[in-house]
């Protein structure tokens, strides 16, 4: 388990290089100089120049990128272009708001979505099922920023139960913190639940028709163990790829739901970093949400080799 | 936005090529037919063509502007005559502006699809069909991009290209061309080992000819499909990314910018968020349920079944169907038997229909203590599903009944799910066909021998470990101390299948059901494990209930047969004397289609034909249709089970006829079949 571990993170090592690079020479291709943002109308050759100069952006991209991948690989990703601040202090506070709010939001998809999919699978053809199909497909469908926009509506700003607005002094109790995301998580995690639903009741219908369900049943054992024990686990296996392919769309879909909540995470600051220009922030809010999607996924794929013995080393 | 992304990818996951029949076989026909009787996606179809129609049809059928107000004090006002679904902050009619959204959301599918199909499909066929070196570069691109959010992404790649609609779908279908692209490589490698391919390699096609007119037509369904649902995506991403501000302009009324604006004013007013959110999910929910839809007509029929088992009821023979023809045998149960089943019939609805079929009718047997009775027939007849009724695991939707099943003086019709737990494995152990399904991949065969010990008969963890050791020797698997803590897939077939013997033995069962116990495995090691079977039986006293196709494998271990078909048993009694006098056509043609030890010329005798589903057996004898000897007699009234030479037959015709059987068994007991003995007309 530990080998698989240590392989898995050194695997994740050259992606993560590859991404960079990729990232960095895309960024290249920018064809409106960053410079001109930053100094508006006061564009004199020698302003541009100065500005070009203390940018670093007069050297060879060559040399920039050396410069620059090396500088990640020691966890310092350079400084905004904007006002001069470290971008690894301002991305850290910013990614532990957006992990834990996607974590949240992950948490709420996976209970809900579990014990409806199974409920759906043990029930299969029945009202239970039917229900679950339908509300699940419809609930695939919902933009979850349009969830959070209602939520807010109604619970922040109408009734008052949670708050609307981010505010600092209120997140350093974890019950504070708590009541600040629960709103988010849930918008957050609609969506994701209803494809945790889908999947995990084919999964489980499939499971159910194993031989290996018969003979657990011609054992004598109660349908609660057989379903739990011999079933959900077999049956997890294609539900934890999905919540891998979902943690990434969580993170991404953090971004719409932090605008709406005003949450300073990850997202607010790489669409304010797109619409300035401000490329060392943007590549490194792709090099941390990435990094952060990377590891989850190193995590689960441990999970795997728990739930299949036949993938273990 | 996250589950745009996740469910595209989520659905690339899914079956591809085998999900999916080849164009070739598929004619269009067909594939209309299907698609035609699928209600929701037709309906999901026509109103995709009204959403579209309303590209052109929007400044027709509005009457406000959808960029000004036309009267700038008119803000925020609820639906009403004059503004059908009110107006936003600054007055502007939210009906007209959702409507002309369409055209946006359109735009904005096509220009993100096309990118998507632009990109992916060459790339995908170059690097499927030249592997390689390529291929592996391109991949570890591929993989790089994938394993960032598409969502940040695409704002990377907008951050590049700049804001706006168009750019930003253009953003988007990059992220998408990715999935595109691995799709594309997965069914060009599926499709390459094809035997078209082959076929127009031989015939001298060009690459590039056989990638684009052989391969693509091929894997077009998965694409269509695929580009459908990615459409849905589309419309989210671009309502999403509006209203981050990197889509849609503030000029352009997409539904995306109208919930920015719909927010921008929420504290006042909650409705304008609705019309654009409503207007987005019913196209994502039409989208999604076309190209489901258009998955399911390309596909294979696949369907999933009920789960669950059913208990047997108690017969109902008021009717008197079932106790009136089943059998001479007496409807009241054996009581010295070990087991003892009266009128047992399981119905199964007729697929595609709501109408229930008999696939076992009126089914009597005995097992004595220590005794093995082998159940027999041809796939389709009815042995299996009449096995597990003893057990009361009829799968969902069959329905079993029975006038009695004893066990050892308890009867166990009217027993529910949790009382029959107390049999199943305590008193009757299971044997299945396939050793590798049957037990569970996901854990060690220790624990699940130890199980049953641990849930019938309590012993600690300790315990049960010690007595499956023992059991794991006692079936002779080799080092069972290291053994036992070795998973189902480590174990060869015939191992495995000892494993399973093992657990159905594991506490002291008084009847063995071992449903075609050697069919999955190894012809060298069939024989080791039907012996084990009998050794063991013999040994522990248990009754065995043994089911098989194959007459040879029971020859020296039963002590009785049941020859069943089509539903219904034709012929029981001794298994001598049913292998030396059989008594039903059936029964013949079953033994003359045993191998035997000896040169033979020709083909081995099979009977013709297969066991027809239920809902097609005939009045009067079931067999009548394949029978060589069947007259008009046979076709009129059915037939009931009489005593028939030394056994019973359901045969009218069984006393004229001279039937061929085994001549004689011989010393060593192995196969006792020396030669047919033919009688003398």
């Amino acid at each position: 388990m530990l080998r698989l571990l240590v392989a898995r993170l050194l695997g994740a090592i050259p992606l993560m290089f590859m991404v960079g690079t990729l990232v960095f020479f895309m960024m290249q291709l920018n064809p409106v100089d960053p410079t001109a943002f930053l100094l508006g109308d006061d564009t004199t050759t020698e302003t541009v120049e100065r500005a070009r100069e203390s940018l670093g952006l007069n050297r060879p991209v060559l040399t920039q990128y050396v410069d620059w991948i090396s500088n990640a690989a020691t966890g310092d990703l350079g400084v905004s272009w904007f006002n001069g601040e470290e971008v690894t202090t301002l991305l850290k506070k910013r990614t532990l708001v957006t992990f834990s709010v996607a974590l949240g939001a992950m948490a709420i998809a996976v209970v809900l979505g579990l014990t409806l999919g199974i409920l759906a699978a043990i029930k299969a053809g029945r009202w239970q099922d039917r229900l679950v199909t339908v509300v699940s497909s419809l609930g695939i469908a919902v933009p979850n920023f349009w969830v959070a926009i209602i939520l807010a509506a109604i619970f922040a700003v109408k009734l008052r139960w949670f708050p609307s607005i981010w505010t600092a002094g209120r997140t350093e109790s974890l019950w504070g913190w708590v009541y600040t995301i629960i709103l988010p998580c849930i918008a957050l995690g609609t969506a994701s639940s209803a494809a945790i639903a889908r999947q995990a009741r084919s999964a489980m219908i499939g499971v159910l028709q194993q031989d290996y369900i018969r003979t657990a049943l011609a054992k004598g054992l109660p349908v609660r163990r057989v379903i739990f024990r011999h079933a959900m686990r077999n049956a997890a296996i294609p539900v934890v790829t999905l919540i891998g392919f979902q943690l990434s769309a969580l993170i991404g879909g953090s971004i719409f739901v932090e605008f709406i909540f005003n949450i300073p995470g990850l997202g607010t600051l790489g669409v304010q970093a797109v619409q300035r220009n401000n490329m060392p922030v943007v590549l490194g809010f792709v090099m941390i949400t990435t990094l952060v999607v990377v590891i989850a996924n190193i995590l689960l794929d441990m999970s795997y080799a728990w739930l299949n013995p036949k993938v273990r080393p | 936005m996250a589950a745009l992304t996740a469910s595209a990818k989520e659905r690339e996951t899914e079956p591809g090529v085998s999900g999916y029949e080849e164009v070739a076989s598929l004619g269009g026909n067909r594939f209309w037919r299907r698609f035609r009787r699928n209600r929701l996606a037709l309906a999901a179809g026509a109103f995709l063509l009204f959403l579209l129609s309303l590209i052109l049809l929007a400044p027709l059928i509005t009457s406000h502007d959808p960029q000004q107000a036309t009267r700038f004090q008119d803000f925020l006002f609820n639906p009403g005559s004059d503004y059908w679904w009110g107006t936003d902050a600054v007055g502007r009619d939210i009906y007209t502006r959702v409507i002309y959204g369409t055209r946006f959301a359109f735009l904005a599918g096509a220009v993100a699809v096309g990118t998507a199909l632009t990109i992916g499909v060459p790339l995908g066929l170059t690097i499927g069909f030249f592997r390689g070196w390529i291929d592996r570069i391109v991949m570890r691109v591929v993989e790089a991009i994938v394993a960032v959010p598409a969502v940040v992404f695409a704002i990377a790649i907008i951050a590049v290209v700049g804001t706006g609609l168009v750019r930003a779908m253009f953003a988007i279908g990059i992220v998408y061309s990715m999935i595109i692209t691995r799709l594309t490589r997965a069914e060009v490698f599926a499709a390459r080992e094809e035997l078209y391919v082959d076929g127009a390699r031989a015939s001298g096609a060009s690459n590039l000819r056989i990638m684009f007119r052989h391969i693509l037509p091929n894997i077009a369904p998965v694409l269509i499909v695929q580009t459908t649902l990615l459409f849905a995506t589309s419309v989210l991403a671009e309502a999403a990314l509006s209203f981050l501000g990197l889509g849609a302009g503030p000029k352009q009324a997409s539904w995306g910018r109208l919930l920015r604006s719909a927010q921008e004013s929420i504290d006042q007013s909650i409705w304008p968020a609705f019309p654009p959110g409503i207007a987005i999910f019913v196209t994502v929910v039409a989208f999604n349920v076309f190209g489901d839809g258009l998955r399911d007509a390309f596909g294979r029929e696949a369907r999933g079944g009920r789960v669950g088992v059913g208990d047997v009821e108690r017969a109902d023979l008021s009717e008197g169907s079932a106790a009136g023809v089943a059998s001479s045998v007496s409807a009241s149960p054996d009581k010295n038997a070990l087991l003892s089943v009266r009128n047992l019939s399981v119905r199964f609805p007729r697929p595609g229909t709501t109408e229930d079929v008999d696939v076992v009718h009126g089914v009597n047997f005995d097992i004595g203590k220590g005794e093995v009775l082998a159940l027999v027939g041809e796939s389709g007849s009815g042995k299996s599903i009449s096995a597990l009724s003893v057990l009361g695991l009829v799968p969902d939707p069959g329905k079993a009944s029975a006038s009695s099943i004893m066990l050892d003086g308890k009867e166990l019709v009217d027993m529910d799910f949790n009382e029959l737990r107390q049999i199943r494995g305590r008193e009757i152990g299971l044997i299945s066909q396939e050793p590798s399904t049957a037990l569970n991949p996901a854990y060690t065969v220790g624990r699940q021998i130890a199980e049953p010990l641990r849930y019938h008969l309590g012993m600690s963890k300790k315990d049960a470990r010690t007595r499956s050791i023992e059991l794991m020797t006692r079936v002779g698997i080799p080092d069972p101390e290291v053994r036992i803590d070795s998973f189902p897939h480590q174990f060869s077939g015939g191992m495995a299948q000892r494993v399973v013997i093992a657990m159905a033995l594991a506490c002291n069962p008084k009847l063995l059901i071992a449903d075609e116990p050697t069919t999955a495995l190894d012809v060298t090691v069939q024989g080791q494990v039907l012996d084990l079977i009998g050794d063991l039986a013999k040994e522990l006293g248990v009754g065995v209930l043994l089911i098989t196709h194959d007459l040879g494998v029971v020859s020296d271990l039963a002590d009785k047969a049941a020859v069943m078909y089509a539903g219904e048993i034709v012929e029981e009694g001794r298994l001598v004397d049913v292998f030396h006098r059989p008594q039903h056509p059936y029964t013949e043609g079953l033994i003359k289609a045993i191998p035997r030890n000896e040169v033979r010329e020709g083909e081995l005798p099979t009977i013709d034909g297969v066991v027809p589903p239920p809902w097609m057996w005939p009045k009067g004898c079931h067999f009548a249709p394949r029978c060589p000897h069947a007259t008009e007699q046979c076709r009129e009234a059915d037939v009931a089970l009489r005593p028939s030479g030394a056994s019973q037959a359901r045969c009218i015709r069984a006393d004229e006829l001279d039937l061929i059987g085994v001549a004689g068994k011989n010393k060593s007991g192995s196969l006792p079949i020396v030669d047919a003995e033919v009688r003398d007309d």
